[in-house]
């Protein structure tokens, strides 16, 4: 799977934006969304966010990367909700009935599973859309400019630069482990699994202390934290059509929150 | 060639050092002085303090990294224990071994703007400084790749360029060529040797790569367990047998060849660094020719019909997807029982997907790799273990156990042997790579070629018919890197198949009975290692470099009637003896 965090250099209008309305759009929509409790809604917010992928032009088989990690969860999710959740319409009736509603897969229940698939497809489809189109340093800026002090900033996107770094190191370390006949990460019962789990995760935990002790050598030496302020080469400026968007993404936030309690 | 009254570049006052939480100290009763304007290596075996020393250079020890510094280290006069960050920075850039820790950001651009912000300079200021080392470092026109999509050569200069943009006058490398192909080195050198002689920046290098030492540098420094043990010019040191026989660092080729000729008695007039001097000591020492010239030299290939064929690769496509990077194109070989193979080619050539291919860690796109018999397409990652033992690069991607002996026991476990079967395999593969003594240890805690020599024994453990090692030697110094290919060496002689991927050609050309050389997903060379060897100028297109005692025959007239293409020093010296009528050095070998 590629990683939720990477940079797919390009010139759309989403990589024109500036950061800070990308982050403002991330936390105003996820938090929009998890109001949202009706299905047409949520369709409507998910396809936005196909809309806007396709705008910043970025590769749709890395997004059904994603979405096929997805599945399994959105079909526990549709087990969890059709036996637990209370409703009244009953499509199939339960073997054993444990009490009001639960055990039995109801509408109500199904159509709840949905609900949270296409959020969470949505959330799938706004993170990686929002880090894929901007840089790091960007990213660190747009914080500073809201108002955090620059070395959490960076500290914060360094941390997340990490992250691929991790992900690819740890199928270095799984590989590794598998050509040592490890065989319950392919298959095998989940204490297998749990008791392989120090020979992933010692390496890498090793392996991240030491990558991290470098990379602060490496930004002190180039004066990381001398200064109080700091120059930025890249200056960032909201424009015209950044004011538009970010007006636009209140307006959409609350609209999408206040039809869908009406409806 | 420093003027008397300027303070040196650096200098260390009887320093002694030791890292936080530990009472060991890793440095003791340093002194030291580096003047402006040097060029400067520092040698010595992994343990000998080269990192820290380099590290105290820019103040990030102890400034940033604590511990207890004792003495003083004065960077043009400036006390490192007493100078902020943003003042070191500007007087001292530091590059590292590995690119990945040292480029934060994403575009060429803003990773040499980094430090300049930092320093809170004027953007048109920065700009100018972009624009300068950016051509320094000729990365001009690069200022919007992704620092990721360069290869090792350019990251490298990448870092160089980031460090220089903040006008320092020292530059410190600690080990940042180790890991490039020989000609991300040269690339790297060059610029270097510009920043020394052009702009008199101070160069202080870290790294055992003597053949390049002897080339460019003024000095080294040979450092042993945190003190001085020699310091010289390199022809000073290079020449010093007895430093050579007490710690095990490697001297240029030519100048291991003028050792032995000296114990043989017959010394080189002047003792040779370089492969022009050793060409004109040995014209000094066999006259100029003899005549008869043989130039046809007859390579013996082996025969191997009936040896039956381990593994076989045919048609073998890869493309990574999603992003649809064709990395091997369409390659075939045979590698038989018993082989001896080195995989070689530069970064990006394609070498770790066909490795990755050979192991079932990939499946080829098209054709086929059968290994030991099985199709790696349909056999298990875990199945495959039982044929092929995998050697990583980083011994510490692997490591976890608390004891050896329970880590080398981890692959027998997987494969649910008895007990006695398990402790059998464990003492067999500690016995094989010479760690039958530390089977209680901690791994983590060994030096760094016995955590090498674990994984080996961890392979090996599962008793496979083919053994493959990824870049084994990578970080490994001179002693390392002998005693793993001894092991490998074994391994062949066991009748083993052993297949070693390295860019580490003296090493190739000691080693391996045939090389197949990669370039763009394809294969440029498969042929016994002398053969490829001695086409220099095609294994040039896979930024390949002969090793310096192949280059020095390639060198010497036809009609001196030595080996065009010696693989070894020792190759090189015996046909030198056979000259001799007394042949008394000749047998000692």
């Amino acid at each position: 799977m590629s990683s939720l965090i990477a940079y797919y250099p390009g010139n759309s209008l989403i990589h024109r934006l500036d950061p800070r309305v990308k982050i403002i759009f991330m936390v105003i929509i996820s938090t929009a969304l998890f109001m949202v409790n009706d299905i047409s809604v949520a369709l409507v917010v998910m396809l936005i966010m196909l809309a806007v992928w396709f705008i910043a032009r970025l590769p749709f088989s890395v997004l059904g990367g994603f979405i096929k990690v997805l599945v399994p969860i959105i079909g526990f999710l549709f087990i969890v909700q059709a036996i637990f959740y209370p409703g009244e319409t009953a499509l199939i009736k339960p073997l054993i009935p444990i009490g009001k509603g639960i055990g039995q897969v109801t509408l109500e229940g199904i159509l709840f599973a949905v609900l949270l698939s296409l959020r969470l497809i949505a959330m799938i489809i706004m993170f990686p859309m929002v880090s894929f189109t901007t840089p790091v340093q960007n990213f660190a800026l747009g914080m500073v400019k809201i108002g955090l002090p620059y070395t959490l900033a960076y500290t914060l996107t360094t941390a997340l630069n990490l992250v691929p770094i991790l992900q690819t190191e740890t199928s270095v370390i799984v590989d590794a482990q598998r050509l040592r006949a490890m065989q319950s990460f392919e298959k095998g019962k989940m204490i297998d699994k749990l008791k392989s789990y120090p020979a992933l995760v010692t390496p890498l935990v090793i392996g991240s202390m030491r990558r991290a002790q470098l990379m602060a050598v490496a930004m002190d030496s180039r004066a990381f934290g001398a200064t109080k302020s700091r120059t930025y080469l890249e200056d960032i400026s909201m424009r015209t059509v950044d004011w538009i968007i970010l007006i636009g993404t209140f307006v959409f936030a609350i609209a999408i929150v206040v039809v869908s309690s009406v409806l | 060639m420093n003027k008397n009254n300027e303070p040196p570049a650096i200098e260390f006052i009887d320093v002694s050092y030791r890292y936080p939480r530990s009472s060991r100290w890793v440095v003791t009763h340093l002194d030291l002085k580096i003047h402006k304007g040097e060029f400067v290596a520092i040698m010595g075996e992994n343990g000998a303090s080269k990192s820290t020393i380099c590290q105290m250079m820019n103040g990030i020890i102890p400034n940033s990294i604590g511990g207890r510094l004792v003495g003083q280290v004065l960077t043009h006069g400036l006390d490192t224990k007493e100078s902020g960050i943003a003042v070191l920075a500007t007087k001292v850039g530091i590059v590292l071994e590995d690119p990945e820790t040292q480029l934060f950001t994403t575009t060429v651009r803003s990773e040499v703007a980094f430090g300049p912000e930092n320093l809170n300079l004027e953007p048109d200021e920065i700009e100018e400084r972009i624009r300068w080392a950016l051509d320094i470092v000729r990365l001009s026109g690069f200022e919007e790749r992704m620092p990721s999509s360069l290869s090792g050569g350019q990251k490298q200069r990448l870092a160089i360029a980031a460090n220089i943009a903040m006008r320092p006058d020292i530059l410190v490398l600690d080990e940042a060529t180790s890991q490039l192909d020989p000609v991300g080195v040269e690339e790297v050198l060059s610029v270097v040797r510009e920043l020394n002689q052009k702009y008199g920046m101070t160069i202080i290098m870290a790294t055992d790569a003597s053949e390049m030492i002897a080339k460019l540098m003024d000095r080294v420094i040979v450092l042993n367990q945190g003190q001085l043990e020699a310091d010289g010019t390199p022809h000073q040191i290079f020449s010093n047998k007895t430093l050579f026989q007490k710690l095990m660092i490697r001297s240029p080729q030519v100048s291991q060849l003028a050792s032995q000729m000296e114990t043989a008695n017959h010394p080189f007039a002047s003792f040779p660094i370089t492969v022009d001097e050793a060409k004109k000591g040995i014209s000094e020492l066999l006259g100029t020719t003899n005549g008869s010239s043989n130039d046809e030299e007859s390579i013996n290939r082996p025969k191997r019909d009936h040896k039956q064929v381990a593994i076989q690769v045919e048609n073998l496509d890869y493309i990574y997807q999603p992003l649809n990077v064709h990395a091997v194109k369409g390659i075939s070989f045979n590698i038989y029982q018993g082989e001896f193979v080195a995989v070689i080619g530069q970064n990006g050539s394609g070498k770790t997907t066909v490795l990755k291919n050979l192991l079932g860690l990939l499946r080829p796109t098209s054709g086929t790799v059968m290994v030991c018999g099985q199709d790696t397409k349909t056999t298990a990652v875990a199945e495959m273990a039982r044929h092929v033992g995998f050697v990583l690069q980083n011994p510490d991607q692997q490591l976890f156990a608390d004891t050896v002996s329970e880590e080398v026991a981890f692959g027998p476990k997987n494969l649910g042997l008895e007990k006695s079967a398990i402790a059998e395999r464990v003492a067999t593969a500690l016995e094989l790579v010479g760690l039958e003594d530390k089977g209680e240890e901690f791994p983590p805690a060994l030096a760094k070629g016995d955590r090498a020599k674990v994984v080996i024994a961890s392979a090996l453990a599962l008793d496979p018919e083919v053994v493959i090692l990824d870049e084994p030697t990578t970080g490994q110094d001179y002693r390392g890197c002998h005693q793993i290919m001894q092991i490998a060496q074994s391994l062949h002689d066991q009748g083993r198949t052993v297949v070693f991927v390295t860019h580490h050609m003296a090493l190739v050309a000691e080693y391996a009975q045939r090389v197949i050389v990669l370039s763009g997903g394809k294969v440029l060379l498969d042929d016994v290692t002398e053969a490829v060897f001695s086409k220099p100028e095609v294994v040039r297109q896979a930024h390949i470099i002969p090793p310096q005692i192949t280059e020095l025959g390639q060198s010497l007239p036809i009609d001196y009637n030595l080996p065009r293409t010696p693989l070894t020093v020792d190759a090189m010296y015996q046909a030198i003896m056979n000259r001799f009528p007394d042949k008394a050095g000749a047998v000692s070998g």
